[in-house]
């Protein structure tokens, strides 16, 4: 069973198709990467597979379960770290966690459980018990992905989870997020090709709602014959191949 | 119902962090509360206006503070609804009826502790300009009071459900206006007569300031009590009602 599975997925905002008939497969434990300009339908597309939205056409499956269908089920296998900072301002770290761990349907001792090993793994003792509000960006960035794993996702969405962090604070993120590569199938979009190159098992590059390329890093080198995923981005972009 | 409770936990701790809170739903209805007191006693007794002594202005005080907790909903949720925070949480297995219950619970929560404090300080005032406020009568409209604050709650809901941070406070500053008026919160409303009153009795907001004043006076009569009582619960149930499905349309949206 694939982990996320995509048939002819489309979706519309008025007359603007976001998502344009996509189809692809991620295993379980693949990090997979959504890559695309503005505009070209990487959010959608992972709004639909988070159940934030439904499609219009097409089929999206978590591990089996129908994104359109079968929500609850859905929601219970997955986590999302959205692309804006999306904490609680006025809780702690520690609240911010134990209110996802609670709503998560985890009992006391679960609950109390979870909070200490994520702050423990994501390194967020420093700033447990500060208010989020207080937090510089990279900080609140890791909690947000701490609140998306607390939940023990079978897959994780990470929406441009760097934007707008230094390069120190990026860095620090990459860690964590190959800390979990192989546990946790993750999907990630971001701008940043060299995060897209550092981190992914494989990539597709999205242009207007369609899927114009996916592959390895040697694949889609391969396809362009340009070095590096940025300048192999910049051909499937700009319709070289 | 346990992930409503702990979103409502959430609510109530982020409440009673926000320096406006204690602002909007204590400080401003406190200050009412002395400021028409003071007025009280300038008016000479001979006037015969009623509607400043301490036993007809403490329900009424408690029914104004209730509208500033309405503003504070219709601020929390629309301030919600702006953030990814929400956005999160939609992807989780909350529904519709979890959240509205955790936002409506908490804010009844500081509605009662609102309504408590604002007649402890009634009481003491009382005391002061030597009418005792009569004990029983407080308790009985602590209680009377609850379905005016789910109404209040539920109207700062839908405000910060269909409209956003910017529209949502200055819209629940219009009802606090209207509320005061035909609620006959500053003045006596069954004494105006004619057109003014009809319009005052087609609000719920007359219907609340009555049987909050009517409790307070003992006086269970079903004209000044339990009428306005029930209109005042119909309403509740309904805006409640409609609160909870525009937010779960909402959601789905």
């Amino acid at each position: 069973m694939f982990a996320v599975e995509v048939k002819e997925l489309t979706k519309k905002y008025n007359d603007k198709t976001a998502v344009d008939g996509i189809s692809l497969q991620i295993n379980e434990g693949e990090l997979f990467s959504l890559l695309g300009v503005n505009g070209a339908g990487k959010t959608t597309t992972v709004k639909v597979l988070s159940c934030l939205t439904d499609a219009d056409g097409g089929e999206a499956f978590v591990l089996g379960k129908n994104c359109s269908k079968e929500k609850d089920a859905v929601k219970a296998l997955i986590g999302i770290s959205p692309q804006e900072t999306s904490v609680a301002e006025k809780l702690t770290v520690r609240e911010n966690l134990r209110l996802i761990a609670e709503i998560s349907g985890f009992d006391k001792e679960k609950c109390s459980a979870r909070v200490e090993q994520t702050i423990s793994e994501l390194g967020l003792g420093e700033v447990a018990d500060s208010l989020a509000k207080t937090l510089s960006g990279g900080w609140k960035r890791k909690l947000s992905i701490a609140m998306a794993l607390i939940s023990e996702p079978k897959v994780l969405f990470l929406d441009e989870p760097t934007l707008g962090l230094d390069v120190l604070a990026r860095r620090e993120l990459w860690k964590v997020i190959e800390s979990l590569k192989g546990r946790i199938t993750m999907i990630l979009t971001t701008h940043y090709m060299e995060e897209a190159q550092q981190l992914s098992d494989r990539i597709a590059v999205m242009v207007s709602g369609k899927i114009k390329a996916l592959g390895t890093l040697s694949e889609l080198e391969a396809l362009t014959g340009k070095q590096g995923l940025e300048e192999a981005f910049v051909a499937i972009a700009e319709g070289s191949v | 119902m346990n992930r409503a409770f702990a979103f409502s936990k959430r609510c109530f701790k982020e409440m009673i962090r926000d320096p406006l809170s204690y602002i909007f739903c204590l400080g401003f209805p406190l200050v009412m509360l002395v400021i028409m007191s003071l007025v009280n006693n300038s008016i000479p007794a001979e006037s015969n206006v009623t509607t400043f002594r301490i036993e007809n202005l403490t329900p009424a005080v408690a029914i104004f503070g209730q509208m500033f907790v309405m503003l504070f909903t219709s601020l929390t949720v629309s301030a919600d609804r702006s953030g990814a925070f929400l956005m999160r949480l939609f992807a989780t297995p909350m529904t519709g009826r979890d959240f509205s219950l955790g936002y409506i619970l908490p804010m009844l929560v500081i509605a009662v502790l609102q309504s408590v404090i604002t007649f402890i300080a009634g009481f003491i005032i009382s005391l002061i300009v030597g009418s005792a406020l009569n004990i029983g009568g407080m308790l009985v409209t602590l209680i009377v009071l609850l379905p005016s604050a789910l109404m209040f709650v539920a109207i700062g809901f839908i405000f910060g459900t269909l409209f956003n941070e910017k529209a949502a406070p200055p819209l629940s500053s219009i009802i606090i206006s209207l509320g005061s008026f035909m609620g006959g919160i500053w003045f006596d409303a069954e004494k105006t007569g004619g057109i003014m009153l009809t319009l005052c009795k087609c609000t719920p907001f007359f219907y609340c300031t009555k049987s909050a004043r009517s409790a307070m006076a003992l006086d269970f009569g079903a004209e000044n009590f339990f009428i306005p009582l029930l209109i005042v619960t119909a309403c509740a149930a309904l805006l409640t009602a409609v609160s909870a499905a525009i937010f779960s349309r909402k959601m789905k949206a």
